[in-house]
C-alpha cells in the first residue's frame, strides 16, 4: 500500500526562497514498494485510493489541499496555508506501445509515454532515451515536475514548437475522495488512447477539447494531476551557438523572428541560397545597465540524432559563492547605485561564454541547475512584434526607478492552446528579468513594487501582455487577470466549476487563485460544459 | 620582531593552530544521471537544498597495515536506493594532522552523500 508521512510543519518555501510561506499539515506520499505490488498500474491505481483518502482527510477538517512538486515557482501558486502533499515520489512510468490506442488515433503509439505526476524533467528525459526518444521542449533546466510544469506553463525558448502543456495529450485527474471522481481528459479532436486504457485507471473518459484545454494550464485548481500521456518524439540534437551581435539586429530578429533575410547569419546555418536557417531556438540577454553595441544572444539548432559526438557537459563546474552574493545584496539594499556594478562584475558567471560546436540532446543541453540562492523572476509575455519596444520601456523603467539586482533575456514560445496559457500570442516572446532577491529599504523599492510598476509602465503604453504563472509579480493589481486574458477567464472558470463540485472546487483553491480572482464562480454555468463528445 | 611583547609567539601559535584546524576544502563528485533523492522537508540553503544528505563526521581507527578502508552505503529510510547521486569529500588540516602523528592508525572523515531517488 502507499504511505504517507503527515509532517507537522508551520511554514513552508519554494526551493528560491520566495516565501516563507504559513502551513498546518505537509503530506508525502511514498508508492508501494514493487516487491509488494510488482504491477505498475495497480501501483498507480493503489496510489490514488491514498490520494483520495488524503483529500477526504482534509475535506473533512474543513480544510484546502494543494500538490506540489520540485516547488521551483516563485510565485505563491503551489502554496496552501492548510494542507500541501509532495508528489516527488510519485514517479511511476510507462511506455504506452503496447497499450490500445483510441481507434481515430493519429499519433504514433511509440510516441507516446504515461508519467505520474511526480517525475521531474531529467527523470522523463531519461525514460525516453531509453527508448530512443525525446521530449519535444524543455524550460531551461529539468527539475521541475511533469504535473509542475503544465500547471504553471513552463516554456524554453522553442520558437516553433511552445511550452511543456502542449505535448500532454491525457490528463488523469482526481477531484475528490469518492470513487467516481477520477477522471481520464483528452481532445476530443485529438484522441490518443483508448476507453480500455482509462479504465484500467479507474477513471471516466471525458473527450472534450474545452476541457482539457482549460484544464492543461490548471494552476492547480483542476484537482489532483496523478498522471499524464505525452508525446515524445524521436530523438534529436541541438546545435548551440552564442554569440555577441549588434543589438538592432537582435532586436529586429525578435521582431521578425525571420532569420533568412536577416544580417546576421551563423556560416555553418545556412541554406543553398546561404540564407540563414531558422533556429529551434533564439534567446537574447540584455544587462540592462550597460550602454553596449551589442546583446549576447544564444541559438540552437535541431539536427538528426548521430552518435558519437562531443561531450556537451562541463566536466567541472563552480558555483558562486553565496555569502558573497548576499553581501553584495546586503550592500545593494542600501546602495542601490553599486547594483550595475556588482551586474557587471558577476556578468562572467550569469551570461553564458561565447563558445562554439557545443552539441547534445535536449537534456543534455538544458541541464541541471544547482541551487543559488534565493533568486526573483518576473516575466512577461508579449507578441514578439512588440518585444523590442516592451524591452526599452522595462530597460527604462528598471534604470530609472531601480536598480534592481536582475538582468533581461527574451525567449520565443509558440502559442499554446492552453485557455489560460501565457503563451497566447502568435509567438510570445517572453520578457523576463531574473536575479537575486532583495528586501526593500529606504533606498530600494520592493519586488511587488517593481513588479507593479512593469504593469503599470506596459499598460500605460498600450501593449498587451500576460504574465508568467510561476513567476514574481504583482498579483493582487486590480483586474489583472481579465486583462491579460479577457474572455477566456470565465470560460476557465466555468470548466473548473464543472469538473469540481462545489466543496471540491474549495478545498482546491489557494491564496493565488483567490487573490486572481479564480477561484470565484461565475453567476451562470453553462449546461452540458463538459460532456465527452 | 625584536619589539613584540613575549605573549605574541603562542598568540601567533594559537591563532595559526586554529586557523589551520579550521582550513579545508572539498572535492564533490555528482553523477551526471539520475534524479537525487530529495528532501521535502527540509530546509537547507546550502548547495544540497531540496536534497536528502546523509553526512558523516568520524574517526575511523584501523590498524598499522591496513592500507585503506572502505563504507558501505546500505538501503535507509535517506538512502532506499543505496546508490550515490553525489558525494562530498571534505578534507581539514587538523585531520591530516591527526592521520600524521599517529601513522595512519587514526582517519577523519568528513562526508556528505546524497543517493538516487527511487525509480518506478
Amino acid at each position: 500500500m502507499a504511505s504517507t508521512k503527515t509532517h507537522p510543519k508551520t511554514v513552508w518555501d519554494t526551493l528560491h526562497n520566495n516565501g516563507p510561506f504559513p502551513l498546518k499539515t505537509l503530506y508525502v506520499t511514498e508508492l508501494a514498494g514493487q516487491g509488494n505490488i510488482p504491477s505498475k498500474i495497480d501501483r498507480y491505481n493503489d496510489a490514488a485510493v491514498e490520494i483520495q483518502r488524503l483529500i477526504q482527510e482534509t475535506h473533512q477538517q474543513n480544510q484546502g489541499f494543494r500538490a506540489f512538486g520540485s516547488a521551483w515557482s516563485m510565485s505563491n501558486i503551489a502554496h496552501h496555508s492548510d494542507r500541501m502533499h509532495y508528489n516527488g515520489f510519485m514517479n511511476i512510468s510507462l511506455a504506452l506501445s503496447d497499450e490500445p490506442p483510441h481507434p481515430n488515433t493519429s499519433y504514433n503509439s511509440s510516441n507516446l509515454f504515461f508519467f505520474q505526476c511526480g517525475n521531474v524533467i531529467k527523470r522523463i528525459s531519461e525514460v525516453l532515451a531509453a527508448h530512443g526518444k525525446s521530449l519535444k521542449t524543455s524550460g531551461a533546466s529539468n527539475g521541475q515536475t511533469i504535473a509542475g510544469c503544465i500547471s504553471t506553463g513552463v516554456h524554453g525558448s522553442a520558437l516553433d514548437t511552445g511550452s511543456v502543456q502542449d505535448y500532454i495529450v491525457g490528463l488523469n485527474l482526481i477531484t475528490g475522495p469518492e470513487p467516481e471522481d477520477i477522471y481520464y481528459l483528452e481532445r476530443h479532436s485529438s484522441p490518443a488512447m483508448s476507453d480500455q486504457f482509462a479504465s484500467k485507471l479507474n477513471a471516466k473518459v471525458l473527450r472534450n477539447d474545452g476541457l482539457f484545454n482549460a484544464a492543461l494550464v490548471g494552476l492547480g485548481g483542476f484537482g489532483f494531476i496523478h498522471g499524464v500521456v505525452l508525446e515524445a518524439e524521436d530523438r534529436f540534437l541541438l546545435q548551440r551557438y552564442v554569440r555577441k551581435i549588434d543589438k538592432s539586429i537582435a532586436l529586429q530578429l525578435a521582431a521578425s523572428l525571420d532569420f533568412a533575410n536577416s544580417d546576421f547569419v551563423i556560416p555553418e546555418e545556412t541554406d543553398s541560397q546561404g540564407k540563414g536557417n531558422r533556429p529551434y531556438h533564439y534567446k537574447i540577454f540584455i544587462n540592462p545597465y550597460q550602454q553596449t553595441q551589442d546583446y549576447m544572444v544564444e541559438l540552437i539548432f535541431k539536427k538528426p540524432y548521430t552518435e558519437p559526438y562531443a561531450d556537451p557537459l562541463p566536466l567541472i563546474r563552480t558555483s558562486l559563492y553565496r555569502d558573497l552574493i548576499h553581501l553584495l545584496i546586503k550592500i545593494s539594499e542600501n546602495f542601490p547605485k553599486s547594483i550595475p556594478w556588482f551586474i557587471k562584475r558577476l556578468e562572467k558567471a550569469i551570461l553564458p561564454e561565447v563558445r562554439e560546436h557545443v552539441k547534445g540532446t535536449l537534456s543534455e543541453i538544458f541541464w541541471d541547475a544547482p541551487y543559488q540562492g534565493p533568486a526573483f523572476a518576473c516575466s512577461f509575455g508579449v507578441d514578439h512584434t512588440d518585444a523590442p519596444r516592451a524591452l526599452e520601456l522595462l530597460v527604462k523603467l528598471t534604470r530609472e526607478e531601480g536598480p534592481v539586482p536582475g538582468i533581461f533575456a527574451m525567449r520565443f514560445v509558440k502559442k499554446s492552446e492552453a485557455t489560460l496559457s501565457f503563451a497566447k500570442f502568435p509567438v510570445t516572446c517572453m520578457l523576463e528579468i531574473d536575479g537575486v532577491l532583495w528586501k526593500k529599504t529606504n533606498s530600494i523599492m520592493s519586488l511587488t513594487e517593481y513588479s507593479r510598476r512593469m504593469i503599470e509602465v506596459l499598460q500605460a503604453n498600450n501593449i498587451a501582455f500576460t504574465l508568467h504563472w510561476g513567476k514574481n509579480a504583482d498579483w493582487e493589481f486590480p483586474g489583472l487577470i481579465e486583462h491579460m486574458y479577457g474572455s477566456a477567464v470565465p470560460l476557465w472558470k466555468n470548466y473548473r466549476n464543472s469538473l469540481l463540485s462545489k466543496e471540491m472546487a474549495v478545498l482546491f483553491s489557494n491564496d493565488f487563485l483567490q487573490i486572481t480572482g479564480l477561484s470565484v464562480p461565475e453567476s451562470i454555468i453553462p449546461d452540458n460544459l463538459i460532456v465527452s463528445l | 620582531m625584536k619589539n613584540m611583547p613575549s605573549f605574541s609567539v603562542p598568540v601567533v601559535l594559537i591563532l595559526f593552530l586554529m586557523l589551520g584546524l579550521q582550513s579545508c576544502y572539498s572535492v564533490r563528485i555528482r553523477g551526471a544521471n539520475g534524479v537525487p533523492m530529495p528532501d521535502p522537508v527540509g530546509e537547507r540553503t546550502d548547495y544540497y537544498r531540496s536534497m536528502e544528505v546523509i553526512e558523516m563526521d568520524t574517526t575511523i581507527s584501523i590498524d598499522l597495515v591496513t592500507k585503506d578502508f572502505t563504507l558501505l552505503v546500505r538501503e535507509s529510510e535517506k538512502c532506499p536506493t543505496a546508490r550515490i547521486h553525489t558525494l562530498e569529500y571534505r578534507n581539514t588540516f587538523g585531520g591530516l594532522l591527526l592521520s600524521g602523528i599517529t601513522f595512519g592508525r587514526k582517519r577523519q572523515v568528513h562526508i556528505k552523500y546524497v543517493c538516487l531517488k527511487p525509480e518506478n
